[in-house]
């Protein structure tokens, strides 16, 4: 409890990183409880809830994470830098691991699709280890004045954490000290080299002088080209919500929420322009 | 005259038009302008004329366009002449360009869509059409939710965007579109260069796709303010993906932003942007085993047949499917994809060694939701899904089935059925072809496991349809109805009365009561429809199909249904209609018929009517003189039929509900097909016991057009226009839903008859060549004309006599039928084919553009034949411009390889593709010999040469040896001029001898001047009821 501290504004920061799940900070998957249960393995009390207020008001700006280390900035009465060091798994442990991974396609099939497999931590703890750092694989530090640690401000941030992983599994193993590709490739299974979206089509053709071909040829109802159907799905933004919500949303507004919204408006205006039937000044 | 394109700069779309002005030689910097583009105040003019009125922004460009060695640019073919070149080269030209709003642009690009004109005159280039192809399947894919919100990078520019993603049946869309991209669509650029353009189609139309995604997108969000300072950079691009208007992403991260924003997608990415795709397909369990399995199958997306089980492919050994694709990460990567649509795939994965490579069992219960729902769900994510043959597409479900067995009428009216009698029914409810009892129907809805097998066939119910089916049989509700009930359930609109709990269940009726099976028999089949009698009276003769037409629109008029006759052109509709008419000869008067037509075939009509049914009482409301109020309905009265048009049929709509009428008739009918417009309105308000539609236009492959014509055929039969909308349009349209369209065509297949001329039984009845006169009406001011002509002609007639008479008498005749051909063809002072305002100016240009209208529909072809160059000239263009295609003219002075060359082209097109339409306008002194253009089978004889002799050597051309089709000749006559009276003539002279008429025209100089005086003469009716007499 901190009533003994004067009472001191908090800054008030603009495009922080905001927790985006509706109960704000604490995740109710598994993954998001297990890497929490953490911090209630420290006995922080009140600090707990202050740091799950921080990540749901947007306190925390500029989370990195790399191998063996998340750095971060939060800002409370003043702007402070709290780091948070992880023991990193060696290579030959990883190798391991990579194989019990794939001998478990439930696993493996959930991850490489990019998703948090149910059970993934039985692997580990089979191998005696864990995916899920405990409290003494984890250093934290905090430039605030708060004596205790982990503070608020670490707390934040590691709520923060938590709910990423379940967007991007392997930002835990990253932080771990893996690679997605390289995991793979312990396993036997290369991962592919990754296709370039930004210069999709290297192929060129030089335009052609034959008229027929230059000007086309207007085609008639019977030979219209076929552009697909408008069909209106079920389930708005499937696609958004299959890969989550964006990587450390900063934005005011909860990023799945105004998805959903402008998806279920935009595939009436689609449907509309489908059928030739927009007009300006309809 | 314009035709509009469109084409990319600097990666967004811009406008320009070719246009038949050609502008003066000039040149910017060292480069030519195109002769044929259109300047900037021009292009306005034109969007200003279809209606885009806002701010355009004008720009220059250049353009590399197909070249003749000479250095003359090669025109899109409605300016080329048609002559081909010789290794045309690419060269550079100056043109203008427009950019617009992209709020106008999609407005554009929706004008265009299935039209090849959009207003007469101007025309959709295929680059343009093209363009609204690509808008089409952005909004396919906006609709569908197939898209990402992205970041994209052009030159160091960064924008946020909504990226298509092109799962499964888009890739090969893509691949489809991008490959039929005209080289117009590529070839503009800002700045002039030597280098020919070097581009990839697909990059060009992957921009154009994220263009239109984007756009649309961001047309759909209600619009905010703009604001230019954000907490963050993602609240930046948030505003910037939904802002109506395009603004920069220029923030000094967002290289980072990009990267994130696609590491982001790369779940979804990595398997769309595969060169592989998983299938899943359903097998059966079987014999006496219980599991059914779903096998995993890797398929290319290149070439969809090749194929091979996944289990192979993970062992490595895959000589198919080569790719640079690591399989096994794909195989990985799909299964943990689909495993969230589809869960059972990850359960039961674990324990046995690499089997689950194979695919994985499953439950009775889970094939059920397979089927029902995921199947679907994982179509639409990307994968393939793959059932037993007998299950394809939506056959897979077995439909519940009412049977209905209507016993004798419950209380019979004087002995007579008809549509109001009450009959009762016997209900029961059949699965597939088994009947079933309620006990049965309980158990299957009570066994929860829609997945039944009857008789050894797995069958897939619908629980809720057999839960509803055991309500409806355990009411009973509706074991009494009337005929018409009877007739609307059979027909599968049970929702139309009380029943719409069942609104797509299918109904099946059935009676022993004779009567009653001859309705029904009738309705279903029209093949059973028998040769009426020949009607006594009638003044020609009605073959074998026109009398099967008359027992059918007999049969209905007797029920008080209503009927559209959709026969081909030249089938005789008029005539089948006449014949129904004639059955009214000789019985007590009664109401009269209301006819409604356009005006340009008003006279047609009448003079059919005196042609076949002499004794049939006429009266035209139409003209300046008719009457109105009280007084038209006391007259009509007296009278069998009224003939009157669209325009009056609204304006006079007071007077005409004033009287009563037996029937409507609406010739035409696609007139009424919009239901908003007033025509429209006032057809339905009218009070009749029948009513009849007539149209060439096949309205039943139209649903959007069904609707209106229906609703004044039947009311209430298919339903509110909203209910039609959203039980078929939207069904039929947006998915082509088979089974809406199937249910479409069921209810409304009775009340149509259509026949087309290649129809086997219509073919056998068919002489090889159909001669109709088409009587047209002059318009004001072509009646005006050709009374001061005549004025002056006869003055000269009495004065002169010998030579100089003959000579003024021939003359006369020429300028006379100029006047009926065009205005601006006698006056030769290139006035225009249309006044200002477009109105036009002759009554046969309007004729001709309205059958053309159904030439061009029915994709067939046709000769236009004139004796006037200029005519041809006009009609030429004319022609082009209204449907947008090219039309062919040969005249005296075409030089005799492009006379070859024109051949060619329209006799090939015939062997084509059905759907290229050509039109081919000749001279008639040029055309009338040597030349074989077969692929024609309608011949427009636009004006008269007063010899038979001359006109069959024409139309000789199309009916010849080489022909395949029915030649239909259609001689065009402007009702109640020389014309008519001309033509009567050599009907008279024509069974006594050719001779007499001679080769020339000569023979009607040899008429006493009182003769002439008559035969010139202007009839009443054709001053009093021009086209415009509305």
């Amino acid at each position: 409890m901190g009533w003994w501290y004067p009472k001191r504004r908090i800054i008030n920061v603009k495009g922080g990183i905001k927790a985006q799940s509706r109960k704000g900070g604490s995740g109710q998957n598994w993954w998001a409880m297990r890497w929490n249960q953490v911090l209630q393995e420290y006995d922080m009390g009140a600090r707990l809830s202050r740091g799950r207020t921080y990540a749901r008001k947007g306190q925390v700006k500029n989370i990195t994470i790399r191998k063996g280390a998340v750095t971060a900035s939060v800002y409370g009465s003043s702007r402070y830098d709290v780091e948070v060091k992880i023991t990193v798994i060696s290579d030959a442990e990883w190798k391991n691991i990579a194989k019990a991974i794939f001998a478990r396609p439930a696993i493996a099939t959930q991850l490489v699709a990019g998703k948090m497999p149910e059970g993934v931590n039985d692997v580990f703890t089979s191998l005696d280890m864990n995916l899920f750092p405990r409290i003494d694989d984890m250093e934290t530090d905090c430039t605030c004045p708060d004596w205790a640690n982990p503070c608020k401000h670490i707390a934040a941030v590691y709520l923060l954490l938590g709910e990423e992983f379940d967007r991007d599994p392997f930002l835990i193993f990253r932080l771990r000290g893996i690679k997605r590709a390289k995991l793979l490739m312990m396993a036997g299974v290369n991962g592919n080299t990754e296709p370039d979206r930004t210069e999709p089509h290297a192929n060129t053709i030089a335009l052609e002088a034959d008229p027929s071909g230059f000007w086309g040829t207007v085609r008639d109802k019977s030979s219209a080209r076929d552009v697909g159907n408008a069909i209106i799905p079920s389930i708005p933004a499937a696609l958004v919500k299959q890969l989550g919500s964006f990587p450390f949303w900063r934005g005011n507004d909860n990023f799945l929420a105004s998805m959903e919204e402008i998806y279920e408006n935009a595939s009436k205006m689609g449907t509309r322009v489908f059928l030739g039937e927009y007009s300006k000044d309809t | 005259m314009h035709i509009l394109h469109a084409g990319i700069l600097d990666g967004s779309p811009v406008l320009w038009a070719e246009s038949s002005d050609v502008s003066e030689k000039q040149s910017r910097g060292n480069v030519r302008r195109y002769e044929f583009g259109a300047r900037h105040h021009a292009l306005q003019k034109a969007f200003k004329s279809i209606g885009i009125t806002s701010k355009l922004f004008r720009s220059r460009a250049f353009i590399w366009l197909p070249t003749r060695r000479n250095g003359n640019p090669i025109p899109s073919v409605y300016l080329a002449d048609g002559s081909s070149a010789a290794k045309p080269r690419l060269e550079q030209w100056a043109i203008d360009v427009i950019k617009m709003y992209n709020d106008d642009l999609m407005t554009l690009l929706c004008m265009v869509m299935g039209r090849q004109t959009i207003i007469p005159g101007i025309i959709v280039g295929a680059d343009l059409q093209y363009i609204s192809d690509v808008m089409r399947m952005a909004g396919a894919m906006v609709a569908g939710q197939q898209y990402l919100p992205d970041i994209s990078k052009k030159d160091n520019r960064y924008t946020a965007a909504w990226s298509p993603v092109l799962t499964a049946g888009y890739s090969q869309r893509f691949e489809a579109l991008a490959n039929s991209m005209p080289g117009s669509v590529w070839a503009i650029h800002a700045k002039s260069t030597d280098k020919i353009p070097n581009d990839s189609p697909q990059g060009i139309l992957l921009q154009l796709l994220t263009g239109f995604t984007s756009a649309i997108v961001r047309h759909s969000v209600k619009s905010k303010p703009v604001s230019s300072r954000f907490d963050s950079i993602h609240d930046s691009w948030m505003h910037k993906l939904t802002s109506p208007i395009h603004i920069a992403f220029a923030e000094p991260d967002a290289p980072q932003m990009l990267e994130q924003t696609r590491n982001w997608h790369r779940p979804i990415t990595v398997l769309a942007d595969s060169p592989l795709r998983l299938c899943f397909r359903l097998e059966e369990p079987d014999v006496d085993k219980r599991t059914w399995f779903i096998r995993y199958i890797i398929q290319s997306r290149d070439d969809p047949s090749l194929m091979m089980p996944a289990a192979d492919a993970w062992k490595a050994k895959s000589p198919v499917l080569s790719t640079s694709q690591n399989i096994k990460e794909f195989l990985l990567a799909s299964l943990g994809q689909a495993s969230g649509i589809f869960p059972k795939i990850s359960t039961g994965m674990d324990g046995s060694g690499a089997t689950w490579t194979k695919g994985c069992a499953i439950t009775k219960e889970d094939a059920y939701d397979f089927l029902t729902g995921q199947a679907s769900a994982l179509e639409q994510a990307g994968y393939g899904v793959m059932f037993p043959s007998e299950w394809t597409g939506k056959g897979t479900k077995t439909r519940i089935k009412l049977k209905a067995d209507v016993k004798a009428p419950v209380m019979k009216a004087k002995g007579i059925l008809d549509f109001n009698t009450v009959v009762s029914f016997a209900w029961e409810v059949a699965i597939g072809d088994k009947n079933m009892s309620i006990r049965e129907l309980q158990r299957l809805a009570n066994a929860k496991s829609p997945l039944v097998k009857i008789r050894g066939k797995w069958m897939l119910v619908n629980t809720e349809e057999i839960q509803q089916s055991i309500k409806f049989l355990k009411k009973k509700s509706k074991d009494m109805a009337s005929i018409k009930d009877m007739i609307m359930m059979n027909l599968g609109n049970a929702g139309a009365d009380g029943m719409s709990e069942l609104a797509s269940t299918d109904i099946e009726i059935t009676s022993k009561d004779s009567q009653i099976k001859s309705i029904l028999h009738r309705l279903n089949d029209k093949t059973l429809l028998s040769e009426a009698k020949h009607p006594d009276g009638f003044s020609g003769k009605l073959r074998p199909y026109q009398l099967r037409g008359l027992s059918w629109l007999s049969f209905l008029k007797e029920w008080g249904l209503g009927g559209c006759l959709a026969d081909d052109m030249g089938l005789g509709k008029t005539i089948q209609i006449l014949a129904l008419l004639q059955e009214r000869i000789g019985q007590s008067k009664g109401e009269p018929f209301l006819l409604v037509c356009p005006t340009s075939v008003i006279s047609n009509w009448h003079r059919e009517a005196e042609r076949f049914t002499p004794h049939l009482d006429v009266m035209i409301h139409h003209g300046s003189d008719r009457m109105t109020g009280a007084k038209f309905a006391k007259s009509a009265l007296g009278h069998d039929m009224i003939i009157t048009s669209y325009g009056l049929l609204h304006r006079d709509i007071k007077s005409i509900k004033k009287a009563k009428w037996s029937g409507v008739i609406l010739d035409e009918a696609q007139n009424i097909k919009n239901p908003q417009t007033k025509q429209s309105q006032a057809a339905r308000t009218i009070d009749a016991e029948c009513r009849f539609a007539l149209t060439g236009t096949p309205v039943e492959n139209n649903v959007g057009d069904l609707w209106a014509i229906m609703e004044f055929l039947n009311p209430g039969f298919l339903g509110t226009q909203a209910s039609f909308k959203r039980n078929f349009f939207i069904p039929i349209q947006l998915m082509q839903d088979e089974d809406a369209s199937t249910r479409l065509k069921r209810a409304t297949g009775p009340f149509i008859l259509r026949r087309l001329k290649t129809d086997k039984n219509v073919i056998s009845d068919l002489p090889e060549k159909i001669e109709n006169k088409v009587y047209c009406q002059l318009t004001k001011e072509q009646a005006s004309l050709y009374a001061a002509t005549l004025k002056t002609i006869q003055d000269a007639i009495d004065s002169e006599e010998g030579i100089k008479r003959k000579g003024i008498i021939l003359s006369a005749l020429a300028k006379l039928k100029q006047v009926c051909d065009h205005p601006a063809i006698f006056l030769k002072d290139n006035s225009g084919m249309t006044r200002s305002g477009g109105k036009e100016r002759s009554g046969k240009v309007i004729r001709l553009t309205e059958m053309l209208s159904e030439v061009v529909e029915a994709g067939d072809s046709a000769l236009v034949f004139t004796q006037f160059v200029e005519m041809g000239h006009m009609l030429k263009s004319h022609i082009q411009e209204t449907f947008g295609r090219e039309v062919l003219f040969l005249h005296g002075g075409t030089p005799r390889k492009r006379r070859d060359e024109m051949v060619k082209k329209f006799q090939d097109a015939g062997n084509a593709h059905a759907s290229t339409t050509r039109i081919f306008v000749i001279s008639l002194k040029a055309g009338g010999t040597g030349l074989n253009l077969t692929a024609a089978n309608h011949v427009f004889h636009f004006d008269r040469w007063w010899n038979p002799a001359v006109e069959d050597q024409a139309t000789d051309r199309a009916f010849r040896i080489g022909q395949k089709k029915n030649v239909q000749v259609h001689k065009m006559i402007c009702g109640g001029t020389l014309e008519e009276k001309i033509d009567q003539m050599i009907e008279l002279k024509k069974d006594v001898s050719r001779k007499v008429v001679g080769t020339g025209e000569g023979w009607l100089t040899e008429m006493s001047n009182e003769d002439l005086r008559s035969v010139l003469a202007l009839s009443a009716d054709a001053v009093s009821g021009t086209v415009e007499a509305d």
